[in-house]
């Protein structure tokens, strides 16, 4: 299809109208069904913020490659990862080292862990081109399997008298701190912090315009002299670093112990965050409230209705799916 | 015998995923990945399970999943041709729409029975020593899916419409130079590949776990997806790599079954780790392969 000059201003003015749709109306209109949401199923605020503290840093995860124009699907299986490193710190160190030495190595070896997790697709991707988006993708069976095996085998709970799988529970050294008698614990703020942290990096350093560029035109970004296998590389191991600090966080703020079935289905509701708000850090903040908020709708689901908690995948997955349809893309037309 | 034994488990276990492999060859081929794959996989598994368990005839099941699989090839049609939508987004978000429709209707069905596809023996060939049992003992539907890699490879190679599908995949303008529609290709081509993998999941709950329960394809259509790469858009490697994905579960299996020390969850590893090796092995000069659109959505500086 040939442009005349007149459709090209015409493509123009619609481009700018799309981004002035994202600064205001989209953050805006996810505020509004979060609270539409929290409304009609009666959800707690306490309860939404706990839930959507995970999601910020899967979303966050998503965004950081993405602005390096990867594309990172792994975010649950390096959650996964970064919840094992930290459990094993923490049940080797509880009763050795005070919370204000503690937690800060837990919350560092939980990033190691999403890092180490997505380093194997970083490597793959910058060595041997291998698309990250498959093997993130396939790692993310991996990782629960591993958790499997650990609170089965020798993580388990050796005074565990229901035999449940599961590790011993952590002592409070190794929990994070919860604000009065709620279970608002010290994740929330950090994931607040995180947001504005990426937002900061991607949008204010020269690293994060590197990262835009490349993203952006990898030709170009070669051609001035970026050195585009080690900012791919750093961009997807900083997500799973950051994924594997949100494992972290919901291990040691919310559930105290390790076991299975922590976080499932956290990493691919990050991704729909992220793609919700076109991997902008800061507006995956509203995108977590609103995802949170059906999350925990569909906990009162299987409770009062007997559906399967995961029913609320269909509400989630419609408001992306309406979000991209409606965006659109730049693809140029054929046909 | 261990060997043929873990044979037999490959073909009835790769089967699913060989399905969702040659649907996704010819997705791809138009230049459209579809991570949804592995949602079309769900709703064929669910449709068929549900139809097959309400009328007793699991050939009615397959032909429902592939009414359900058409449909989602439609659905991720429009949005990644019509509405040009990022497609590896979009793919995962209707494999979380499957996930959550399939959990939400499918309760009912968990702990439920079905007719199954049962075996059908080839008369002769299937008292030959080895081979027999491994290949030629099985449902009508593992039939055709030994048959559908070389049939596709025809057809891409050697058919006029092969060579439009190929064409479309590899540059839009140039088939519409040649009064080809790429969007209606690419329709017909994603919902054909969703058929396909929607009668993979069909031959998993009818012929192989014969039951139902939530996320019962467990990552096999992304896993189909993968093996495309590594087959570099070629039916029959596609065949060859769903069938090393099956051998793989079928090896853990056969060891679990025959009481090997390990921990059945690092034998349960074992199927993806295999595919992502098998990539990793593969990977040297695939990309050149590629068709060019399907490059364009993979589009990061190739490193």
């Amino acid at each position: 299809m040939i442009a005349t000059g007149h459709e090209a201003a015409l493509h123009r003015r619609h481009v700018v109208d799309l981004e002035l749709l994202h600064a205001l109306v989209l953050p805006l209109l996810l505020l509004v069904g979060f609270v539409a949401i929290s409304q009609l199923f009666d959800v707690s605020l306490d309860d939404t913020l706990i839930r959507a503290t995970p999601f910020v840093f899967t979303g966050l995860a998503v965004a950081v490659p993405a602005r390096a124009g990867l594309v990172n699907i792994g975010g649950e299986g390096q959650f996964v990862a970064g919840m094992v490193f930290a459990a094993g710190a923490a049940l080797a160190l509880d009763d050795k080292l005070p919370a204000t030495v503690l937690l800060p190595l837990l919350g560092v070896l939980g990033a190691l862990g999403g890092l180490v997790w997505a380093g194997i697709a970083a490597v793959l991707k910058v060595w041997l081109s291998l698309n990250e988006a498959l093997s993130t993708l396939l790692l993310n069976f991996v990782a629960p399997l591993m958790l499997g095996y650990l609170v089965f085998g020798p993580w388990k709970d050796p005074a565990n008298y229901s035999n449940l799988p599961q590790t011993a529970e952590f002592e409070g050294s190794a929990r994070l701190p919860v604000y009065g008698l709620t279970q608002l614990h010290l994740g929330i703020p950090l994931a607040l912090l995180a947001a504005v942290v990426v937002w900061v990096v991607l949008d204010f350093t020269r690293w994060g315009f590197r990262a835009r560029v490349l993203g952006g035109n990898p030709e170009a970004a070669r051609r001035s002299g970026i050195a585009v296998r080690r900012t791919l590389f750093i961009a997807l191991v900083a997500g799973g670093a950051l994924a594997g600090l949100g494992g972290m966080i919901e291990l040691t703020g919310i559930e105290g112990r390790l076991r299975p079935g922590i976080g499932v289905g956290f990493g691919y509701i990050g991704f729909l965050a992220s793609w919700l708000v076109g991997h902008r850090p800061l507006e995956i903040l509203p995108a977590a409230l609103l995802l949170a908020s059906i999350s925990i709708a569909g906990d009162s689901l299987q409770i009062d209705h007997n559906l399967p908690s995961t029913s609320v995948y269909i509400l989630m997955a419609l408001v992306v799916l309406a979000v991209l349809g409606l965006r659109g893309g730049t693809r140029r037309a054929e046909g | 015998m261990f060997v043929e034994d873990v044979l037999i488990g490959a073909v009835r276990s790769g089967t699913a995923v060989l399905f969702a492999a040659q649907g996704e060859v010819i997705a791809e081929r138009s230049g459209v990945i579809n991570l949804g794959t592995e949602g079309c996989m769900l709703v064929g598994a669910l449709a068929a399970f549900a139809t097959a368990s309400a009328s007793g005839s699991p050939w009615l099941g397959v032909a429902a999943a592939i009414g359900v699989g058409l449909l989602m090839g439609c659905l991720h049609s429009f949005f990644v041709v019509t509405r040009r939508a990022n497609q590896l987004a979009t793919g995962l978000a209707i494999t979380f729409l499957a996930l959550g429709v399939t959990a939400a209707l499918g309760s009912d069905y968990v702990a439920k029975e079905v007719n199954p596809l049962n075996p059908v023996p080839i008369p002769l060939l299937s008292d030959l020593p080895f081979m027999g049992p491994i290949l030629f003992d099985h449902d009508i539907l593992t039939y055709c899916g030994l048959a559908l890699g070389p049939l596709l490879w025809v057809f891409l190679k050697y058919t006029r419409w092969g060579l439009v599908l190929r064409a479309t995949g590899e540059s839009g303008a140039v088939a519409f130079a040649y009064g080809h529609s790429p969007s209606r290709v690419r329709y017909l081509a994603v919902m054909a590949g969703g058929a396909l993998a929607a009668v993979g999941g069909a031959q998993l709950v009818l012929a192989y776990t014969l039951n139902w329960v939530e996320n019962v394809t467990v990552g096999r259509g992304f896993v189909a997806v993968a093996l495309v790469i590594f087959a570099a858009w070629n039916p029959l490697k596609a065949t060859a790599g769903a069938f090393v994905f099956g051998g793989a579960v079928s090896l853990q299996l056969q060891l679990q079954a025959r009481g090997v020390d390990i921990s059945p969850f690092l034998l349960n590893m074992t199927p993806y780790i295999l595919t992502l090796a098998i990539l990793v092995a593969t990977s040297r000069g695939r990309a050149q392969r590629a068709p060019d659109e399907i490059r364009a959505v993979f589009g990061t500086a190739g490193a």
